[in-house]
């Protein structure tokens, strides 16, 4: 039976119509036409799907929408709503930590929630903390570049 | 060549990085369209069987669906890649050859009406025996997977150049070595998928695809469609990694444009995760065994091979993958006589196809595992053999390669110099050691009968430059390269250029995104297109400014004389003149380029140049292997390449970085591990490919020889480093604990079982 | 992939919540849903009714009372990972804690839902389609284990990461249900069968775990070895507690059996005696006495036994450190 429930998706309210059984990244996706966040396994083994509940990052892929209530949800859409980049989105096009993008917006979401942890993690905990994202294309190397330059940690050797 | 470049060579951010940072990048899902359908494929569970009946009813009664299709309600039409190996249906009729194979598909209102009318699909299939191993495959009496195809064994390559025979006589060794390459998912972050529209007045399709090769899957659908190509058009959005994985035509691809054309309304599939590793493509298992005669010095005299390669089901790219894993065994090491014998061998299990190197990084791995073997065995170093036996720019190859520049020598001795050979191999504490290899790759395929690539140069009245080119980037940043080539010629800045690419209905051809020729292929021609249309501009320049054309250049948006560059005028004020002047028209420059070659050749008949130019590369790497568990730990890897010369040093940084992951992945941590037909780990949970923990520390030199044939001397970066990081590792583990391991991977399980054994030193 | 239908319900009280799964016989309980949800996708588990209990206020806390502590069932693997007291008491638990899955299944994962996670198999986590080659299993309602390849008993193995942990601390578990509380030790909690690997009625929720003060006085460790440092369930995860003024030691595996293990005869061995490096090796040969192990994963059960050994002891090793003879 479907639901009319109410979820504030980067600083905005929305009224969706929702059946349980939809996750999260469905009602992103194929409802609210939020299309940043990508779906690369729907089974939480990649992160591509990762969004911030709460400011943590979360697989939207095996969370109910419904557990979205009553949450602030920040998706890729919201790091930046002007026409100026993030400081991570900056530093990810200016390092070349992009290839193909498609694991690109669960990165940087992921990267915000470590930066709203701790706002000069280490490289070792940038790497522990983003290894649940998979990249197939960079080989790493390059976001962790990326991650540490907008950490304000530019110049230490990766 | 070019002296002082502006932006090629310039670490130039991908051009549509922006955009895929935002998570305003479109990939085929994110592509959405009024009354749009879902639809689902329904597979074989069996590995071998014949399709007695399909119930299709109960799918098409269920409420939301719009269509249900089987092999038997599409034309006999069977396509693939290459002509002669076109062996598959776009959906299985008469019989079903492997778990996983397209047997029916359903489209509706929803996904989950779709998931649900597959389940009501009833087929009743009559089993028939499986064979899994290719070895059994080829015996007599082994299952027959293709009528009329004998030994299972589709495709077979022999080639002999000079005399192996007299050179085994001449040889004071011989050595011969079995090896063994696993099977490897390419497994890209985005799934395949496709969003088909037809249009019934006109009667034609278009298709959004997430493809590599978006003519020849123009080919293909029109073909098993059965209309005419230019009923077709295949419209490339940004696609999320293809590694090889996305040349072909797949399912979701025919099934998308039928139901589009019975419904009348947009029409989307969309693979999940485990389809990707089970009915997608995979990198072909292969066995290998080298014979390799030499002189006591170490010279090479000559090497024999034969080659089983784990076809799967269906052929896919065969025939171009043996012939790149037989061709590219005689390069970059001097190989005088070769012979080559390689099989293509059905099995029912995954079908094998095109992944980044395709054929040559398991024919690499035996060639780079002998070598080292050799080595010890006749007690010569094995960066020294290498640069021994390396290939020098300029000299007669036996199958007519020509190869203008060749950095091979320089990579090796690079590479073992920054890995800190002298100090390490042979003197770390035992668990540590060092391994090279080495590899060679061509820049696209000329060898291949008509391969050419196409682009338009307009440059509109305000000065802004659209680019049309047939260059399908996946991620690698090919249409950010053209761009930068285009703005140098053109003296403008990246701003300044559009590329409009992949759309079949709109840009000329390419052939695709595989055998890494898109820079060299796409990029001359759009350097061509350039300049035609830069000649143009310069020729009402000349008139207007009195001068000989010839002397013109330009450069920051201003084109100067060269014997006097403080002289000249704006582009903006040139263009304006132009238009004024004489066509009021945007000027265009068209052109298309294709290796040049002294005889038209086809891979299996005659031999010549096989590419424009050929990249070298060598990786050195450095291995921790933990006694207790056998754990293995990539510490670093330096991987030198030469590719002519990067047109973004930045973009060829993130192949060379990407392919060592990806080569280490293959030599220690990925498998595709099927028990009688079945993929027991079709998840990124259990093909547990690298992630940022198991990071190696990564060098990349780029050697430059500054090629003649290539855009700016350019060749490729795309595939070639994942050629040899696999037997550079393995040969690692050799220094580290004295074992020699033939077959991939190499797990920690494996090293624990052989130092038990007492192996190693 | 779709998730199946069910009926949802989202109780906003323990009181309301124990009502509800007092009624509703069938009813799963979803917490982080990392575990569940999955499952769910792939058909495995299909609950016709799902009880989400995240909205129930009280259950997310760690506060030391009388010398234990209490951890309520519905705090994050995350918040306990980073608890500067848990980090220096009872280390097992929060190194457990900060590699079970990736960071982003420590910020959604819950204590109680890692611990009563479903037990694996490699023909049973994968979906529909694919378990249709070889018929429905034991555990999805079949009648034959595809593993042995006979009928009888299932073999899928418990592979969480906390457990052990709090084996080793000889955590006790608080269950709740309409009729009250009920305190046991957290071990009873499992079957050791792989079909119901838990022993919880229909109308219990976990609600609280408690670590006893004796245990915080020891050294404790968690080691997990798995393919990659992320994401992946252990091969094997050793849990070691040890007091060495009391030489009382306790040992834990998990992804060996069908639950988590005390290995009971390597305690036996050790305890009350010195530890010297013979009675390590010995106490490395007996690791894998009493684990059923069966292949239910891509390794094999010689390389699980192998470094079931290895585990101990390299743990035994460090974490006496300093005080051996």
């Amino acid at each position: 039976m479907k639901k009319i429930i109410s979820l504030s998706i980067n600083g905005d309210q929305y009224e969706v119509l929702v059946s349980p059984n939809q996750t999260l990244l469905e009602v992103l996706r194929d409802q609210l036409g939020l299309m940043g966040t990508k779906r690369g396994c729907d089974l939480g083994a990649c992160g591509a799907c990762t969004v911030l509940i709460n400011g943590e990052a979360y697989l939207s892929c095996i969370m109910l929408a419904m557990d979205g209530v009553g949450k602030e949800i920040q998706t890729i859409e919201g790091l930046t709503q002007t026409r100026e980049l993030h400081p991570l989105q900056e530093a990810f096009v200016k390092e070349g930590g992009i290839q193909c993008g498609f694991c690109t917006p669960g990165m940087i979401m992921t990267a915000q929630a470590i930066l709203n942890e701790a706002e000069k993690p280490s490289e070792e905990t940038i790497k522990r903390k983003m290894a649940g994202n998979l990249c197939r294309c960079t080989g790493y190397k390059k976001i962790v570049t990326a991650v540490m330059s907008a950490a304000g940690q530019a110049g230490e050797e990766v | 060549m070019e002296k002082e470049l502006n932006i090629v060579g310039k670490r130039v951010p991908m051009h549509d990085g922006v955009a895929k940072a935002r998570g305003t990048a479109q990939f085929t899902d994110d592509l959405v369209f009024p009354g749009m359908l879902y639809g689902k494929i329904l597979r074989s569970p069996l590995p071998h069987a014949r399709i007695i009946h399909i119930d299709t009813a109960k799918a098409r009664k269920l409420s939301g669906v719009k269509g249900v299709v089987t092999g038997q309600d599409i034309p006999d039409r069977q396509y693939g890649i290459v002509p002669k190996a076109r062996d598959e249906y776009a959906l299985a009729k008469g019989k079903v050859r492997y778990i996983g194979d397209d047997v029916a598909a359903v489209c509706a209102v929803d996904l989950e009406a779709a998931e649900e009318a597959v389940s009501l699909i009833k087929v009743e299939y009559e089993e028939l025996p499986a064979v899994y191993d290719p070895l059994d495959s080829i015996k007599e009496g082994a299952p027959v997977i293709h009528e009329g195809v004998d030994h299972n064994t589709s495709m077979s390559i022999r080639k002999e150049f000079g005399d192996v025979k007299k050179a085994f006589a001449e040889s004071d060794h011989i050595f011969e070595d079995t090896f063994y390459s696993q099977a490897v998912n390419h497994a890209p972050m985005e799934p395949h998928a496709a969003v088909a529209q037809y249009d019934h007045l006109g009667e034609h399709f278009t298709v959004y695809s997430s493809t590599q090769i978006p003519y020849f899957l123009r080919r293909n659908l029109a073909s098993t469609l059965m209309v005419p190509e230019s009923k077709v058009r295949i419209i490339k959005p940004k696609v999320g990694g293809g590694f090889g994985q996305k040349i072909d035509m797949f399912a979701k691809d025919f099934c998308a444009a039928w139901f589009a054309r019975e419904t009348g309304r947009a029409v989307k599939f969309v693979y999940e995760r485990d389809e990707l590793f089970i009915s997608t493509r995979q990198r072909h298992p292969m066995y290998i065994t080298v014979r390799t005669g030499m002189k006591k010095d170490g010279t090479i005299l000559a090497q024999q091979f034969k080659a089983h390669a784990d076809g799967g089901a269906y052929n896919s790219t065969a025939p171009t993958m043996i012939a790149l894993s037989c061709y590219f065994l005689m390069i970059p090491y001097r190989v005088p006589n070769l012979i080559y014998e390689g099989h293509h061998v059905y099995t029912n299990k995954p079908v094998g196809g095109a992944m980044r190197g395709h054929g040559i990084p398991q024919a690499r791995f035996a060639v780079e595992r002998q070598l080292d073997l050799i080595a010890q065995r006749i007690g010569i170093d094995p960066v020294e053999l290498r640069v021994k036996n390396s290939i020098q720019a300029g000299e007669p190859h036996p199958a007519k390669f020509i190869i203008n520049t060749c950095g091979f020598s320089d990579c090796l001795k690079q590479a073992a110099e920054a890995i800190g050979w002298k100090e390490k191999r042979g003197k770390l504490p035992k668990g540590r050691g060092v391994g090279i290899a080495g590899a060679s790759f061509p820049s696209g395929v000329s060898n291949m009968s008509h391969i050419s690539s196409g682009s338009v140069v307009q440059i509109g009245q305000d000065g802004a430059v659209n680019v049309l080119s047939g260059a399908a980037d996946i991620g690698q940043g090919a249409e950010t390269v053209i761009a930068q080539i285009v703005a140098e010629v053109l003296g403008v800045t990246m701003e300044d250029v559009r590329i409009t690419a992949a759309d079949t209905g709109t840009c000329p051809m390419d052939p695709g995104t595989f055998g890494s020729g898109v820079t060299v292929r796409a990029g001359n021609a759009a350097r061509l297109a350039a300049e035609e249309a830069r000649k143009k501009l310069f020729k009402y320049v000349a008139k207007h400014l009195d001068v000989e054309r010839d002397d013109l250049a330009v450069k920051d948006r201003f084109i100067y004389l060269k014997s006097s560059p403080g002289k000249g005028m704006s582009f903006k004020d040139a263009l304006k003149g132009y238009q004024y002047a004489d066509l009021p028209m945007p000027i265009v420059g068209r052109a298309s380029w294709f290796a040049p070659s002294t005889e038209p050749t086809t891979l299996f008949k005659d031999d010549g140049n096989f590419a424009p130019n050929y990249s070298f590369m060598a990786q050195a790497a450095e291995v921790d292997v933990d006694l207790e568990t056998g754990q293995i730990k990539l510490l670093k890897m330096v991987t030198a390449h030469d590719c002519g010369r990067a047109i973004n040093p930045m973009l060829v940084e993130g192949q060379l970085e990407g392919s060592v992951v990806g080569g280490m992945g293959q030599a220690l941590y990925e498998n595709v591990i099927v028990e009688k037909g079945q993929v027991m780990n079709p998840s990124f949970l259990d093909y547990g490919f690298p992630t940022f923990l198991e990071m190696p520390e990564i060098g990349a030199i780029e050697v430059e020889t500054d090629d003649p044939i290539g855009p700016f001397g350019a060749k490729e970066a795309g595939e070639g480093t994942q050629l040899s990081p696999a037997p550079a590792i393995v040969n690692a583990i050799y220094d580290a604990i004295g074992v020699d391991f033939k077959e991939l991977p190499v797990t920690p399980e494996k090293i624990l079982e052989v130092l038990e054994k007492g192996g190693g030193k | 992939m779709k998730l199946p239908k069910f009926k949802y319900l989202e109780p906003t009280s323990m009181k309301e919540a124990l009502s509800l799964l007092g009624k509703e016989g069938s009813a799963k309980i979803l917490a982080g849903g990392t575990d569940l949800l999955v499952n769910m996708k792939h058909k495995i588990e299909v609950p016709s009714v799902l009880v989400n209990i995240k909205r129930i206020e009280g259950l997310d806390y760690v506060k030391i009372e009388d010398g234990a502590v209490r951890i309520g069932a519905l705090t994050s693997l995350n918040k306990i990972s980073q608890n500067p007291f848990l980090k220096e008491k009872v280390p097992a638990l929060t190194q457990a804690a900060v590699k079970v899955g990736s960071y982003h299944h420590q910020s959604m994962g819950t204590i109680g839902g890692n611990i009563c996670q479903q037990n694996r198999c490699k023909f049973y986590n994968q979906s529909e389609w694919w378990r249709s080659t070889n018929g429905p299993c034991l555990k999805v309602g079949g009648n034959i284990c595809h593993v042995v390849g006979k009928k009888g008993a299932c073999y899928s193995t418990y592979c969480g990461d906390v457990a052990p942990a709090l084996l080793a601390l000889e955590a006790r578990i608080v269950l709740q249900n309409k009729k009250g509380l009920k305190e046991s030790s957290l071990e009873s909690l499992f079957s050791g069968k792989g079909l119901a690997p838990l022993k919880i009625k229909a109308g219990d929720i976990l609600t609280e775990i408690i670590i006893p003060e004796t245990s915080l006085q020891g050294r404790s460790s968690y080691r997990k070895f798995a393919n990659r440092e992320s994401i992946d369930f252990p091969i094997v995860g050793l849990a070691l507690w040890v007091s060495p003024e009391k030489k009382e030691y306790r040992a834990a595996f998990t992804a060996v059996d069908r639950r988590p293990l005390r290995a009971k005869a390597v305690e036996t061995f050790l305890n009350q005696k010195d530890l010297t490096e013979e009675r390590i090796e010995e106490a490395g040969a007996l690791a894998s006495k009493g684990a059923q192990l069966v292949k239910t994963s891509l390794y094999t059960t010689a390389y699980k036994k192998k470094m079931m050994g290895i585990l101990l002891k390299q743990a035994l090793k460090e974490t006496t450190r300093g005080y051996r003879s």
